[in-house]
């Protein structure tokens, strides 16, 4: 068999360099609109959530790291945990705040790990992005369920500054996940006679105990 | 989703006399149980947290939340778990179905209070073609042909009425609400509803059936939720605030949403309108960079 090279016209050598630059810089090219940056957010945590998904015979642990690994890329999570802690935070000490923080996260992670893992099968349908101000864009979604249920709705409000986009809550049906764990976040604190350290000592148990139900070792 | 509750339809109505031993139950409840202390309005935030959470006769509803939690663990979850684990799926859709063309007066009456006419004649033509094409109700063959279900009750004809919710209120056996949407469940249940108010009445000779009735409609609905509801249970940090919560987002998002279009034909219904959904978002706008990393 005869093998053609044929010589690489300038043009599409400067059309390689221009992509190659393009993807190194990471930056999503097609995003002109914060609605459609946040469309893109949303799209790409589904693609590698359904990806993730779909790997089978994989450890709890690595599941479990693999949850965290998408939390952190797509999610405002120190924010978030911040808006959760609400008035409380300013109250907190820099040891208690960065032991919430870290707390938070693994509270995220083990506790809904499952939730998510829950979720093979389904289908997420992106419907439209609203942008509410200058700083945020709600996106619109549904899961379409594999038996034909009534599709399940789900809003994700995303944050942006510049060139970075973040989910800073997710409603299901109406609900929002950030403002229920500041209910309960605030909630506990009460009980536990108003202070910071109370709300640790309940999240340090509920870590250990999520932890134990899903067959990690501490 | 529907309601997240393990709410008994109709359960007053099923319980002779009960409305009035039922309300003086409640009133004596009130009277001992102490309300919880609002803060003092000086402290801003502690105030607006307390006004947020608008729940002063927490102590008195965290007991009676206690209590059932105690009756769903012992009867209703288990026997909501076998309807769910041995009852074939096409059986529980037909039943769950039945029990929804069962709500047809309540949902119409309502309709009609709210002088929406157009919501009437969905109620009413689905009624007429699940009766007879669905056999009685079992089948949903209505909504095929594009006469979208819509809910409807006492509560939300209060709140088109310009009602507001008021505190938050856990009732005995019923579960999470608050006074204008249990003073729905009791015009629902005790004159909307032909047989309750035949109850009401005095004519007891439906009993029987209502009680079944109720009992149905328990298991249906708590069938729906056993995995949520777990799940909540398990990863919440104080069950009876992330229950108070949801219940109220939830129940604060169908009201909203009703109430956006209610005006607008089934087939223009979005699951999702744009408008009512976003005023309970976070505003995280003063918060720092969104992609600071969380300590290690």
């Amino acid at each position: 068999m005869r093998r053609v090279i044929r010589p690489v016209p300038a043009f599409s050598l400067l059309a390689i360099v221009f992509s190659l630059l393009l993807l190194t810089h990471g930056k999503p090219a097609w995003a002109d609109t914060p609605a459609q940056g946040a469309q893109d957010l949303v799209r790409s945590l589904s693609d590698e959530a359904t990806a993730l998904l779909n790997k089978t015979g994989e450890s709890s642990e690595k599941r479990v790291e693999s949850f965290r690994g998408l939390l952190r890329q797509y999610f405002a999570s120190s924010a978030i945990g911040r808006w959760v802690l609400g008035r409380y935070w300013r109250q907190a000490s820099d040891a208690e705040r960065k032991e919430y923080l870290s707390l938070f996260e693994d509270y995220i992670v083990y506790g809904y790990v499952k939730r998510f893992s829950d979720y093979s099968g389904e289908q997420l349908k992106i419907l439209r992005a609203t942008e509410n101000d200058q700083r945020s864009v709600t996106v619109f979604s549904e899961f379409i369920r594999p038996g034909g249920d009534k599709p399940i709705r789900v809003d994700w409000r995303v944050g942006h500054k510049g060139d970075t986009y973040r989910i800073t809550d997710v409603m299901v049906e109406g609900t929002s996940l950030s403002q229920t764990l500041r209910s309960d976040f605030a909630s506990t604190i009460h009980q536990g006679g108003g202070n910071v350290e109370s709300l640790l000592i309940v999240l340090r148990e509920k870590v250990a105990e999520l932890k134990i139900d899903l067959g990690i070792s501490a | 989703m529907e309601r997240m509750t393990f709410v008994v339809d109709g359960a007053m109505a099923t319980f002779r006399g009960a409305p009035t031993r039922f309300l003086a139950a409640l009133l004596v409840v009130f009277s001992i149980s102490g309300c919880a202390s609002a803060p003092d309005p000086s402290d801003t935030e502690a105030y607006a947290e307390y006004q947020e959470i608008n729940d002063p006769l927490e102590p008195m509803n965290r007991a009676i939340f206690q209590v059932n939690r105690g009756l769903d663990t012992l009867i209703l979850k288990p026997f909501a778990i076998m309807y769910s684990v041995f009852l074939p799926p096409a059986f529980q859709t037909g039943i769950h179905n039945f029990l929804n063309n069962l709500q047809t007066p309540v949902i119409l009456a309502n309709d009609l209070l709210q002088t929406n006419m157009n919501n009437a004649g969905v109620t009413f033509t689905r009624f007429l073609i699940n009766t007879t094409l669905g056999v009685g109700g079992l089948g949903d063959p209505a909504t095929e042909l594009g006469w979208q279900r819509h809910e409807d009750d006492f509560g939300k004809t209060l709140a088109v009425w310009g009602v507001g919710e008021g505190p938050y209120l856990m009732l005995p056996v019923i579960g999470p609400s608050n006074p204008r949407d249990a003073t729905g469940r009791v015009v629902d249940s005790l004159i909307l509803d032909p047989i309750g108010l035949l109850g009401t009445l005095g004519n007891d000779a439906l009993f029987p059936y209502s009680m079944t009735r109720t009992v149905l409609t328990a298991v249906d609905t708590r069938s729906r939720f056993l995995d949520e509801f777990d799940e909540v249970e398990k990863t919440s940090l104080d069950f009876y605030a992330a229950v108070r919560s949801l219940y109220r987002q939830n129940r604060r998002n169908d009201v909203d949403k009703f109430i956006y279009q209610r005006w607008k034909p089934a087939s223009e219904r979005e699951e999702q309108p744009a408008e009512p959904a976003t005023t309970d978002f976070p505003d995280m706008s003063d918060m720092p960079e969104l992609d600071e990393p969380l300590p290690e």
